[in-house]
């Protein structure tokens, strides 16, 4: 073999590396510093405002939060617990939307941009003078149709168990625009002449469903979870988030608040790397070898 | 729902093919109309619940265009809920002018406009080589950029100001356009997840074809993979679109002069800038106008969103091959 002459599978692993070059250089730019110094200042503490003099306090920043802060593991197990709920809840509620879009419906596009239309109303200020004039709690109990006497019926404490419920529900569906539309992508994607061939075979909607339908679209369940994951733990209105908001820049323990931010995103993030490896096992990638 | 009725009558003939042709013919009418009577029960439940669950997701919108129309008087009535006594189209007047829309539909246009194009390009490549080129360290790298995902801008705001502030960048548009040139930006780490899921599922035979005719890896992915997915194109334009349209952390952390703000970075100030504008004060029944001004911050974005639909169209057929 001659020097400086790549073989073919060489060469295409290089071109794998040009490829992905935009980002990487990107994330060198852009991203590492700031982690860099984020990660830097979680061993440190800010000791004036005015100058940023900082002070190198070893880990304890880190034991704070898990010895000293009664907050810091409360706040993580509720984050967490509204996670597992509402995720599994997200998934299957904007499947099944997606799937009924995905149809020949009459008024499709009207149907498929009213569930698009919270997402474009976006989740900034606009949303918060919506939720401020208390449009998110009587959504649901409207929207569904519960008539205000069946409330009388319930007695105080059941119904505004219901009521509660339902305003939460609420705001959990307004967010699953971008999963519906992520879902329909992937529907999109699956090409017809498979349903018909299996119609041809006498398959039913049913078996179409679990044998066609789901294992292609399952890429992007896997998607979706991650970036359900990813918006329900780093949504900047969750309490884990606003606490770490409120210890930096009220509070101004900017040490303090990066090391919490470094367990938190840590934590997320073994969360996420698991959920990718039990993925590898259930999805269906059409065009792997 | 058509399928029930595709298959039954089949399989009902199928049983009775052996009795005679009047009964035969009975049979493939009873099943028929059974079969009708399940897809329109199907169907009609199908409308109750679509209907039913998009008035949840309109509820907001409808909210805000009827309350956008109403007096100040009007939000203290009970008995008006929906419709107004009237409807004030002045609202939208003093809105307009409290936005200074035009100004700043410019602005908005222009940056959102020109950070979509450069992250769906960005991000669509690389997302090209994380899915169909195997190389080392492919899965570690990809985990790293997962990792980016995570960390809200909020939450390293502190060191990227000091960066941008020491490259000169402050009060101008590149810290917001040019990291999404490098498929980072604002969720680029999503947008190249999303394609790398659907550019996944593509059939590799027409790849193989096109590279054994002498075609590189980039026409690969310029005129084939690319132009297989319209979906994953318009989703991530759409997605990024509406994230940058309604982004107003970032924008108001990097730009001081007024000049540059976005729409939705004036809206918070709509009130102090009426008062300004109009010599009058808005504060205490303002919030039909606010509710205006946010119906006119989001009308670009539908109108974009409804000329994107049209794209939006099943059937991707794997022309060209022979499976």
């Amino acid at each position: 073999m001659k020097p400086f002459r790549l073989g073919l599978e060489t060469k295409k692993m290089l071109a794998g590396y040009v490829y992905i070059a935009p980002w990487l250089i990107g994330f060198l730019l852009f991203m590492l510093y700031p982690l860099i110094y984020s990660l830097w200042l979680s061993f440190h503490e800010v000791q004036g405002i005015g100058d940023f003099q900082v002070q190198s306090v070893g880990w304890d920043n880190y034991k704070k939060a898990f010895v000293i802060d009664a907050y810091f593991v409360t706040l993580l197990i509720s984050v967490i617990q509204d996670t597992l709920i509402n995720t599994p809840l997200i998934i299957v509620f904007s499947l099944l939307i997606a799937i009924l879009l995905n149809h020949k419906i009459k008024a499709r596009p009207f149907f498929r941009a009213s569930f698009f239309l919270p997402v474009l109303i976006g989740s900034g200020f606009v949303m918060q003078q919506l939720l401020y004039a208390g449009v998110g709690k009587d959504t649901m109990v409207n929207g569904i149709g519960v008539p205000q006497e069946v409330f009388l019926y319930m007695g105080p404490t059941f119904s505004q168990l219901v009521f509660d419920l339902l305003s939460r529900l609420t705001l959990i569906f307004w967010k699953t625009g971008v999963q519906i539309l992520l879902f329909l992508a992937g529907l999109q994607g699956i090409s017809t002449s498979l349903y018909e061939s299996a119609r041809c075979d006498g398959a039913t909607e049913w078996e179409m469903f679990w044998k066609i339908t789901l294992p292609l679209v399952s890429p992007v369940i896997l998607l979706n979870l991650v970036y359900t994951l990813v918006d329900s733990f780093t949504d900047i209105n969750n309490r884990m988030m606003m606490y770490m908001k409120d210890m930096a820049f009220t509070k101004i323990q900017l040490g303090y608040s990066a090391s919490m931010g470094w367990i938190y995103f840590l934590f997320v993030f073994v969360l996420i790397v698991i959920t990718f490896a039990f993925s590898k096992r259930f999805i269906f990638y059409a065009g792997e070898r | 729902m058509n399928v029930t009725d595709n298959i039954q009558p089949g399989r009902t003939a199928d049983t009775a093919s052996l009795r005679s042709a009047s009964m035969l013919r009975k049979a493939k009418s009873r099943a028929l109309s059974k079969s009708r009577w399940y897809s329109l029960i199907y169907r009609v439940f199908v409308y109750v619940l679509l209907i039913d669950l998009s008035f949840v997701f309109l509820y907001p919108f409808i909210y805000m265009v009827t309350t956008s129309l109403k007096k100040p008087v009007d939000l203290l009535n009970f008995t008006i809920k929906w419709i107004p006594t009237s409807l004030e189209w002045e609202n939208y007047l003093y809105a307009l002018a409290g936005l200074q829309y035009w100004d700043h539909l410019k602005n908005s246009l222009f940056l959102s406009v020109v950070s979509v194009v450069g992250q769906v390009l960005a991000c669509s490549f690389v997302a090209y080589g994380f899915a169909r080129i195997k190389f080392p360290g492919r899965e570690f790298l990809f985990l790293v950029a997962m990792f980016t995902l995570l960390i809200p801008p909020q939450t390293v705001i502190i060191p990227l100001f000091m960066q941008y502030k020491t490259m000169g960048w402050m009060d101008t548009y590149l810290p917001l356009i040019i990291p999404g040139f490098f498929a980072n930006g604002l969720r680029g780490a999503l947008f190249i997840f999303i394609f790398r899921q659907l550019f996944r599922g593509l059939p590799w035979e027409l790849e193989d074809a096109a590279r054994v005719d002498g075609c590189g890896s980039f026409r690969v992915y310029w005129k084939i993979i690319l132009p297989l997915t319209p979906p994953a194109i318009v989703v991530t334009t759409l997605l990024s679109l509406v994230w940058h349209w309604n982004d107003y952390f970032e924008p108001s952390i990097y730009l001081t002069s007024q000049e540059l703000h976005t729409l939705p970075m004036v809206l918070p100030r709509l009130y102090q800038s009426l008062d300004e504008t109009t010599g009058r004060s808005f504060e205490v029944f303002g919030l039909p106008i606010v509710m205006a001004a946010t119906f006119l911050v989001i009308v670009p974005l539908m109108v974009i969103y409804l000329f994107l639909q049209k794209y939006f169209i099943q059937g991707v057929e794997r022309s060209g091959l022979v499976e």
